[in-house]
């Protein structure tokens, strides 16, 4: 499924979650990643991103599509990254 | 799903934050670790020691192409799937002479299947060739019937050559005269088509060895190929289904809708290669076969044409352990 992350945590916390999250998916923008997951990866995303955050401080939000075509994706501006694969 | 990289830039790759950076001039890419399947670097890439034990441990290889485009070798991560039995297995339908020209002629009857079905496409809405392509398809059959009676590896191989032969006169039929072959020929290949061919089929033989990588099969113990080369022969072997598939089928797409300029290549005539440009055109448009699905009958579900190489590669295991007769996959689409 294609998920889109969005977190707003605490600024000594920030550093974890974003290098964690760059192990399976693309950085878009500060705080958000964007990219493809199987279920089982996403509950092990989830499940990580429970023990580095503070609970009731730190607020995540995952917002999940079937496939990213359903997502209806446009820009304006320029991107923080390209997620292409072929460099 | 995993997918693959291509680095057609110079730069370095190194490992960072548990993951990996492709860092250059131009500024840097973020590869995720648990996405990569596997890296085929097209660029002077130069590596931390790092970045190499990482690939490795999680299980990811990396095949090198030199400037011009042509198969270099491959970093094979450390084996996980390992099997004394089925290795032990492999080896005995090689040594066997019987079972290894069984399977050799599996491998080629794959491929002919193949080639027959995109000559049919093709000839299909043309109604002024339909007859040239016709007795083409009539001679590579009657080639194919001649199999059965190959006694040796090499003969067949014969075989398989003039079936490539005739395969690639009627290809010539249906290209226009730009993109003909004429002959065959490789290192280097001398026009846009056999350009195209050479790059191509370095790629189907690198992802087929990424899949074996993920099976417990050997890839040194091949049954068409001699296995003494210096290459993972076993790859070859299994490559000559997909060719057909993957391969030609893209470069249809690339010469009919005209997806290729003169700026697509470099050097001349008798020693023609890819530019950057047309590297890059040409791996878009192979990233995008590999993941393209279609519904498998047996399984029924999708499966992506990557996938099908692996299951290739499974119902060749079952048949050295005896489990299931091999039978080469043939587009039934």
């Amino acid at each position: 499924m294609y998920v889109v992350i969005v977190y707003d945590v605490g600024v000594e916390r920030v550093n974890k979650v974003r290098s964690f999250l760059r192990e399976y998916m693309n950085w878009v923008q500060n705080s958000v990643f964007e990219g493809e997951l199987t279920k089982a990866e996403f509950l092990k995303v989830k499940s990580r991103l429970k023990e580095l955050i503070e609970i009731n401080h730190d607020h995540i939000i995952f917002y999940s599509s079937r496939d990213k075509k359903y997502l209806g994706i446009e820009n304006l501006g320029t991107p923080k990254a390209d997620t292409n694969n072929i460099i | 799903m995993r997918e693959n990289f291509y680095i057609l830039q110079d730069g370095i790759l190194k490992r960072k934050e548990n993951t990996v950076y492709f860092e250059n001039k131009e500024g840097r890419k973020i590869l995720p670790i648990n996405k990569i399947s596997s890296i085929f670097a097209y660029g002077n890439l130069s590596f931390s020691s790092g970045v190499v034990s990482y690939l490795s441990k999680e299980g990811i290889p990396i095949h090198f192409f030199n400037y011009y485009g042509f198969y270099e070798g491959s970093m094979y991560p450390r084996e996980t799937l390992i099997s004394g039995d089925l290795v032990i297995r492999q080896a005995e339908y090689y040594l066997d002479p019987e079972k290894r020209l069984c399977l050799a002629g599996k491998f080629i009857e794959g491929a002919c299947g193949n080639i027959l079905k995109n000559l049919k496409y093709y000839a299909r809405n043309r109604e002024d060739i339909q007859e040239i392509i016709e007795n083409y398809v009539t001679s590579i059959k009657t080639e194919l019937s001649r199999l059965i009676d190959a006694e040796t590896v090499p003969s067949m191989m014969r075989t398989e050559g003039k079936i490539r032969e005739l395969y690639y006169n009627a290809l010539d039929e249906i290209f226009p005269e730009e993109y003909r072959i004429i002959k065959r020929t490789r290192r280097p290949p001398n026009n846009k088509m056999n350009t195209l061919i050479s790059f191509g089929n370095s790629l189907v033989y690198s992802t087929t060895l990424s899949e074996i990588y993920n099976t417990q099969l050997n890839p040194t113990i091949s049954y068409l190929h001699e296995p003494f080369e210096r290459r993972f022969s076993l790859s070859l072997d299994v490559s000559e289904i997909f060719k057909p598939i993957l391969i030609d089928r893209i470069i249809f797409k690339l010469v009919n809708k005209n997806m290729l300029d003169d700026g697509c290549f470099r050097g001349e005539i008798g020693n023609m290669l890819l530019s950057d440009k047309g590297k890059k055109i040409f791996l878009k448009e192979y990233d995008e076969k590999l993941k393209t699905t279609i519904k498998h009958k047996g399984l029924n579900k999708s499966v992506s044409y990557k996938r099908l190489i692996r299951l290739e590669l499974y119902k060749l295991s079952k048949h050295v352990l005896g489990a299931e007769n091999y039978k080469p996959l043939v587009m039934w689409w």
